[in-house]
């Protein structure tokens, strides 16, 4: 018999575990909710910390998604998984407080071709992080911010155009920058 | 490397970048505290949908118009400063000198053909400025109206620096 046609009836009607821990961080359950704690923090932290370029930054705002998401749970109605709806609250968050930090604006016109050399300094010394990783950090904010979101989370342009405020052409263009200048860093790296 | 190498080499050190990634610190016992205090809120609008478009200029002047509006409104007269109506005049007079100053060193641009949500912003700080100066008439004493005043007309002339700076310009 050709096993891949057997219905696995366990598997049919067996309830996914992971939607009984929501249900029941739904309801206030501190434990369920420590428990998708433990199933996603890491997961949040490198996003919150590849956009971020800085560590303290990224586990502060690490923190602060979890305390909304408790706060917000009820909102998910599992209409996508939860890690992607989990990962979309999450980069609103880190968005927010990019805001919030600092103008706008300002960070847009004014610090924007500055390289976080500060943060790239501080990553050399940590053996546990990629290569790659530590060039992402210094790219610039926005090529830096659009490429996670691409390449590393996987949102189209004219999603990251919206969470951005700019145009999909000027994602693509920042995309293809970082790209540019990752090339340009990782070759730079292996002649090393 | 050639361009086609390196272009595959990236591609390959994406796909190998961690999914996960550990914090130094201990963020748990931070969240329970947080959470232990904070509420859970019923079904709403979803917060992954939030817009996330960034335009908070004009939010940000009526929120600051509405907030000095009701201040100036509001604020006990409790404090006593000599001379201050001369002062909140001189103030006006150079801040008005200053505004001219920045408007010309930009070419006295049209304000009129800034975006709507600018205008707003720009129109609500000067609402708000006026709106300080007359309470100022009948209050001449008070000192945190004249320190608002101060601050409004800091604002409005950031502003202006901001919208017309090059930076902004070749955007």
């Amino acid at each position: 018999m050709d096993k891949s046609k057997v219905i696995d009836a366990q598997e049919l009607f067996s309830v996914d575990p992971e939607l009984e821990i929501i249900a029941r961080a739904k309801q206030g359950d501190q434990q369920a909710f420590h428990q998708l704690y433990q199933n996603y923090h890491r997961r949040i932290y490198a996003l919150c910390w590849r956009m971020l370029a800085d560590k303290d930054s990224a586990e502060d705002v690490c923190q602060e998604v979890f305390v909304q998401l408790w706060q917000k749970i009820n909102n998910f109605r599992g209409e996508s998984k939860f890690n992607t709806w989990l990962h979309s609250v999450a980069t609103n968050i880190v968005l927010g407080h990019l805001r919030k930090q600092k103008n706008w604006l300002q960070r847009i016109f004014s610090i924007e071709d500055q390289k976080t050399t500060e943060a790239a300094v501080e990553m050399n010394d940590d053996s546990t992080i990629s290569t790659l990783d530590k060039q992402i950090q210094k790219l610039p904010e926005r090529a830096r911010l659009v490429f996670v979101l691409f390449a590393v989370e996987g949102y189209r342009h004219e999603e990251i155009s919206n969470m951005l405020g700019m145009a999909v052409g000027s994602s693509k263009s920042q995309y293809h920058r970082a790209k540019s200048l990752l090339r340009e860093s990782l070759s730079e790296y292996s002649y090393e | 490397m050639n361009k086609e190498t390196s272009e595959q080499h990236l591609e390959r050190e994406v796909h190998k970048l961690a999914k996960e990634m550990s914090p130094k610190r201990d963020l748990w016992s931070g969240i329970e505290r947080a959470i232990a205090l904070s509420p859970q809120k019923n079904n709403a609008k979803g917060v992954g949908n939030k817009s996330t478009v960034i335009v908070p200029t004009a939010w940000a002047a009526s929120i600051v118009a509405a907030v000095l509006l009701t201040w100036v409104s509001f604020t006990p007269n409790d404090t006593n400063l000599p001379n201050s109506i001369n002062l909140a005049s001189n103030m006006q007079e150079s801040f008005e000198e200053q505004k001219q100053f920045v408007l010309a060193s930009f070419g006295q641009p049209e304000l009129t053909k800034l975006s709507k949500e600018m205008q707003t912003q720009l129109t609500e700080l000067s609402k708000a400025r006026k709106a300080i100066a007359t309470a100022l008439v009948d209050d001449e004493n008070n000192s945190e109206l004249l320190n608002l005043l101060r601050w409004t007309q800091k604002q409005e002339l950031d502003l202006l620096k901001q919208l017309y700076s090059p930076k902004w310009q070749t955007i």
